[in-house]
């Protein structure tokens, strides 16, 4: 876990502000992925030691979506963007 | 038919608080529109002037929100005029009873504000006319930093009296 | 008893006397002291006795790492067991008493447990639990429970105040010390943002026990920066996550009366760029027999007494040292005019320079301490054999322990260094790097140039250019340290951990039987273990280890250093969060309207909702509940309904993306229309409902249960910008703007009809109609939802927040003719369940729409919708799966409750013959009997089927028959009147 989380709209924040809901390497799958495809995205999770990705709601700030990069071992945050943005492809 | 309803602002029967070091008061309950989509101030800007509210003031909410903010409350009329001179893609949400404004002052105002938010108010770092959207205690609170010692905090309706009852006993 | 402050010297005000009483007796002391100097001044030396064996035990220590001087402080509320006399700053009024004694301190029966130690060593604990059972319960553990412990906590609730806050810094500077003052003068001249942290109430460090001429002006210069705090009296107690550190002011612990208004004790919360970690270094206790009889001391505690109090420790002073410190001590108390018995000193030769009175011992070892409550003398064993001398105190000094805690509480690792004797921390981590005494420093000019030099290189990596060191460099060389771990051939008790009563044998033992291991160790003789968590006692726990087991203490390690450094009140770690401000309180904006029509209110979450509104006459709620049901169905009512999540969606992609969160069909929703929806989760079953309107085809407005308001909001957000960021949709929450009033009832439209300007007949505003409307001949503009949660004709009105109370008002007034009432959740409650209306009590995460009879609702035409993949898998629609029906019980004056569960007729009353259970119920008085509604086994097919429901906790059956679960007015013919 990180302590402070530097939202690309808000600024450095507390965890308290933050909601996280897990793994942001999941794609969702199209309707017609078949069965296995969408018991992964839907039940399973890795859990990795090092590197992860995960999804962060600044829920009690500006509510966007993060993909928040963080080593779980040395719970060093490496960075963070806009899910949104960083899917369009656009600048944060 | 009855009689003309009446306003009854949420925070009716708290008392101001000026002592000092801590002033306290709610705000009058005119507009807080909140604008969604806009990506420039200037867009904001231009459409609340073409709506004849040149005195609001626009305040930075998230990532493309804005707040407009001011004391006079708006008729139906007037806000649909806003819309319509919002440019495509721009939306407007009437928040003007859903949330309260409550305005905090004095020497000590930072140091109050402080207990609650994490957000770094020195002068340097959140100048006059900056704005932010964090938490306060268990509560999201707007804040707006007014002038050197003078701050808005902009809170949900429900909450107001939580919140202004926790500021009034900790200003104290 | 005799007075043991000297006459002159020390740094206390002696123009004033502070009055303060231990265990009953009056005393008096300066300001300048704490209560340990003060009590030694009063020539108090036993302040306590000790956790297992209740020895006597006096003051240690001059700090934070005080295992023996535990005391209870104030009364009352504020009464504060194991406080650390050592940490006390002396007031008036202070009433301090001593623990884990009875009857007195002087005479405690419990030493006794001395003379039982066979039977209280290491493993104690293990091993008679491995004895026969009954034995622990009945004789040992109702021994132990009287014996052992520390202080008593307050029943009453304290009365002071606590804080929380934050605070942002350039650089946290932790420990005011000559290497911490130093840091902050050359941060703060280069115009850095620093806070300065010490856990005493006075900053200096050794700069204060060195008397030290420079100290004054540091402190002023300190002061007059404006951008350097000075935070006297805080404990920093961890280092978390990217530099943020906890610490713990006492702002008003030293005062007789706390001023209200301010708090006692604040918790701050640092966000520091950088950090210098100036916490100094342990002086290291000796183990030798009798160790803990008050009056031996650490050599630089008693230097401290003596030259900040001026308290002289006795009349003749034994110094045991293995380095310079014991020196140091012995020159000042002969200085003072205390007689210096010896200096004894492991080493082969003694400390250069000495030139004092004393007599030097090298080669030597003090063994025993004698004495019992007091010392008495101390037995030396050297070259010629063990000589007694005559003391009436023990300095002893071990070497030197550098304060590396903090900078271990992120995972760093501690290494040994032979050439320190001491466990050593990575002297830079990223944010925080030690100075001085904590990275091995010993001498004050080593350390001030090291604290300038540490400040320089963080403000530099901060970016601050060209910063000047306060302090010059000096010259680092340092001669090499000596361990010594235990004396050989003590006779009395040599502890190891005082506060856990742990001596050298337990260790010893504890090797023996195979847990030599550090970690093992710890926990098989409890070293380490008590509220000082082995300050003091680790390392020479980890020393005799190794000495035992034959290696080195790097290969024996440490334990782990985990926050908090030192014991934190619960008082701070809450703040302000207690009583009324615990949590926040959620007020609809119809509160104060519910209030003044007599509502009683229950909670629900943070919101405040009206349950019912009790008249006159009426003795219980079952009264007032099934009043307004009746009268509901008969004539009109009114509820607050504001607590209802309320979303507004905008963007030209809006309904295509409800298309897709929704189980059903938005897309084509009219504009001024209102639809049920259903919301499902990625694994098909549902996870919330409620009515979304239109109001132009880029703007429509969802409403959510009351308990998933935010979670969905949160949803709708996660999916407009993760899963589908293309799609232009944007969401405002709009619950606290509106005020939300159903009216429900036959006579509904007749009331409704004088305040809405519009037509609202049947025809004109028909069943899911939704359009914004005017009110009061044009002066206010709501909106009118034709829908129904209760069955009846029946509409929704919101109004801006501001105006709902006086719109109620208008409602009740106008609504009078008619017969409305107030209605609370309760009736609302009985109506839905009398409707067969599902809430989150059906909705319980495990049920599908067809479960609940929505089958026929989703789409099969939509391409796509959040849950359709999962909810087409067999087990989501094989019918034998619990579905939604009605029960009722056979005998209509019989009842059964919430929860309880189905089994077939004749069924045994086993898990196994479990058919499904009630989630609802309630006494419907339109019928006259109990209803419930539940999820049943292939329930829609059972319909008519005799079963037994069964409430296990209560052992009640009650005979009952499936039903359907519209229990009042199927043909739909009230709702669409
Ligand atoms: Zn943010």
């Amino acid at each position: 876990m990180a302590s402070l989380i530097t939202c690309p709209h808000c600024g450095q924040r507390p965890k308290e502000e933050f909601t996280i809901k897990g793994d942001a390497g999941l794609a969702r799958p199209a309707p017609d992925a078949g069965a296995d495809v969408w018991y992964d995205y839907v039940y399973l999770r890795d859990n990795p030691k090092g590197l992860h990705k995960e999804y962060w709601h600044h829920s009690s700030g500006c509510r966007r979506w993060l993909i928040v990069e963080r080593d779980t071992v040395t719970h060093k945050v490496h960075s963070v963007s806009d899910a949104a943005l960083a899917k369009l492809g656009g600048a944060a | 038919m009855p009689d003309l309803p009446t306003l009854r602002p949420a925070l009716a029967g708290e008392p101001a608080l000026d002592s000092t070091t801590i002033a306290l008061q709610a705000l009058p309950e005119g507009h807080l529109l909140q604008i969604m989509g806009a990506t420039e101030r200037a867009v904001v800007e231009a459409a609340i002037a073409a709506a004849g509210l040149e005195g609001s003031d626009v305040r930075e909410a998230g990532y493309r929100q804005w707040y407009v903010v001011g004391d006079k409350q708006l008729s139906s009329k007037t806000l649909r005029e806003l819309t319509s001179a919002l440019p495509a893609g721009t939306f407007l949400s009437d928040q003007s009873h859903g949330r309260v404004r409550i305005r905090l002052s004095g020497p000590h105002a930072t140091k109050l504000l402080s207990t609650g938010t994490a957000v770094d108010l020195h002068d340097a770092a959140f100048p006059e006319g900056r704005s932010a959207i964090t938490l306060f205690g268990h509560l999201s609170v707007h804040l707006t930093r007014k002038s050197a010692a003078g701050f808005e905090l902009i809170v949900l309706r429900s909450f107001a009296e939580a919140l202004y009852e926790e500021l009034h006993a900790h200003a104290a | 008893m005799s007075s043991h402050r000297l006459s002159t010297g020390g740094q206390i005000d002696r123009a004033r006397s502070v009055k303060f009483t231990f265990d009953g007796k009056a005393l008096t002391g300066h300001p300048g002291d704490t209560l340990a100097s003060a009590l030694l001044a009063n020539g108090i030396q036993l302040v306590g006795r000790s956790f297992k064996y209740h020895r006597p035990r006096g003051i240690l220590t001059a700090g934070a790492a005080e295992p023996n001087a535990l005391v209870t402080t104030g009364t009352g509320g504020r009464t504060e067991a194991n406080t650390r006399a050592t940490m006390i700053e002396l007031h008036d009024g202070l009433n301090a008493r001593s623990q884990n004694r009875w009857p007195s301190l002087g005479f405690d029966i419990g030493a006794v447990n001395g003379l039982l130690s066979p039977f209280l060593s290491a493993g104690f604990y293990y091993k008679t639990f491995m004895w026969p059972a009954g034995f622990w319960e009945k004789v040992y553990e109702p021994l132990i429970r009287k014996a052992a412990g520390l202080g008593k906590a307050s029943y009453e609730a304290d009365p002071d105040s606590y804080e929380k806050c934050w605070a942002h810094c350039d650089l946290l500077v932790i420990g005011a010390g000559p290497s911490g003052l130093a840091a902050a003068l050359t941060a703060g001249r280069a115009g850095a943002r620093v806070l300065l942290a010490d856990e005493g109430f006075a900053f200096g460090g050794t700069l204060l026990t060195d008397r030290d001429a420079r100290l004054s002006a540091m402190l002023a210069e300190l002061e007059a920066l404006p951008n350097v705090q000075c935070l006297p009296r805080t404990t920093v107690i961890g280092w978390y996550d990217d530099n943020v550190f906890g610490a713990v002011e006492r702002v008003q612990k030293h005062v007789a009366e706390p001023d209200p208004g301010q708090p006692v004790e604040r918790l701050w919360r640092i966000i520091a760029k950088q950090a210098i970690l100036a916490s100094g270094a342990e002086e290291r206790p000796l183990v030798f027999g009798g160790n803990d009889i008050p009056g031996v001391m650490m050599a630089g505690a008693m230097r401290s007494y003596l030259n900040r109090q001026a308290v002289a420790p006795g009349k003749r002073v034994a110094v045991f040292t293995t380095n310079n410190a014991g020196y140091r001590t012995a020159a000042d108390l002969e200085a003072a005019g205390v007689d210096v018995a010896a200096i004894v000193d492991p080493r082969a030769t003694n400390e250069p320079g000495w030139n004092g009175k004393a007599k030097v011992l090298t080669n030597a070892c003090i063994v025993d301490a004698l004495g019992g409550k007091s010392v008495s003398g101390v037995s030396i064993a050297g070259a010629s054999g063990v000589q007694r001398f005559e003391a009436d105190a023990v300095a002893m000094s071990g070497g030197w322990s550098p304060v590396i805690h903090l900078a271990c509480h992120r995972g760093a690792k501690p290494v040994w260094s032979d050439t320190h004797a001491a466990f050593l921390a990575p002297e830079r981590q990223e944010g925080l790097s030690l100075a001085g005494a904590a990275a091995g420093l010993w001498s004050t000019e080593a350390c001030l140039s090291d604290g300038s030099r540490k400040a320089a290189e963080a403000l530099q990596l901060l970016g601050f250019a060209k910063v000047e060191p306060a302090f010059a460099e000096a010259d680092a060389a340092q001669p090499a340290a000596t361990p010594f771990w235990f004396a050989k051939g003590s006779k009395g008790k040599a502890f190891v951990d005082y506060q856990n009563d742990v001596n050298l044998k337990d260790l010893g033992l504890a090797v023996r039987e195979g847990y030599g291991d550090v970690e093992l160790a710890k926990r098989y003789t409890t070293n380490g273990m008590a509220t000082d968590q082995g300050k003091l006692s680790n390392i020479n726990a980890i020393g005799i280890l190794a000495e035992a087991r034959g290696v080195s203490p790097a290969d024996v390690g440490t334990t782990t250093f985990r926050p908090f450094y030192t014991p934190v009140s619960f008082g701070a770690l809450t703040g302000a969060s207690r009583g009324k401000h615990f949590q926040p309180v959620r007020k609809s904006p119809l509160h104060d309207w519910a209030k003044k029509n007599g509502a009683t209110f229950v909670e629900t979450g943070l919101w405040y909702r009206a349950a019912w509104f009790p008249r006159a006459g009426e003795t219980t709620w079952r009264e007032s509940v099934d009043r307004e049901v009746l009268n509901i169905r008969k004539n009109a009512g009114i509820c607050d309904v504001s607590t209802l999540g309320k979303i507004e969606i905008f963007g030209r992609d809006a309904a295509t993306f409800l298309d897709r969160v929704y189980c059903n069909g938005f897309a084509k929703l009219p504009v001024g229309k209102a639809r049920y929806g259903i919301m499902l989760r990625e694994d098909g079953m549902i996870y919330d409902d409620g009515t979304t309107s239109r109001f132009s085809d880029d703007h429509f407005f969802m409403t959510t249960t009351t308990a998933l308001a935010a979670g969905v909001l949160t949803h709708l957000e996660f999916c407009a910008q993760t899963l589908w960021p293309e799609l232009e949709v944007h969401f405002a929450s709009s619950t606290d703007q509106w005020a939300q009033m159903a009216v429900a009832g036959p006579k509904s439209r007749a009331i409704l009809s004088e305040i809405v300007d519009e037509d609202i007949s049947d025809a004109a505003f028909p069943f899911m109609s939704a359009r914004t409307v005017s009110l009061f001949g044009g002066k206010l503009e709501g909106r009118l939802f034709r829908i129904s949660f209760s069955g009846e004709l029946a509409y929704e009105l919101g109004v801006p927040a501001g105006y709902g109370e006086s719109v109620a008002d208008a409602i009740m007034q106008t609504g009078e003719k008619h017969g409305i009432c107030a209605y609370g959740a309760e009736a609302l409650g009985v109506m839905r369940i009398e409707k067969g209306h599902v809430t989150h009590a059906e909705i319980n995460g495990t049920v599908t729409p067809g479960d609940l009879g929505f089958g026929r609702m989703v789409s099969t035409t939509k391409p796509d919708f959040i849950g359709k993949v999962m909810l087409a898998r067999e087990g989501m629609q094989a019918s034998d799966r619990p579905r939604l029906v009605g029960v009722k019980p056979l005998d209509p004056k019989a009842s059964f409750r919430t929860g309880s569960h189905i089994l077939s007729d004749g069924a045994a009353a086993t898990l196994e013959n479990d058919q499904g259970y009630v989630t609802s119920s309630c006494y419907s008085p339109n019928l006259g009997h109990t209803i419930g509604l539940a999820l049943i086994k292939n329930g829609p097919e059972r319909i008519g089927e005799k079963v037994m429901i069964w409430n296990g906790l209560r052992n009640e059956f009650t005979d009952g028959v499936i039903c359907s679960p519209v229990f009042i007015d199927p043909e739909n013919e009230k709702l669409h009147a």
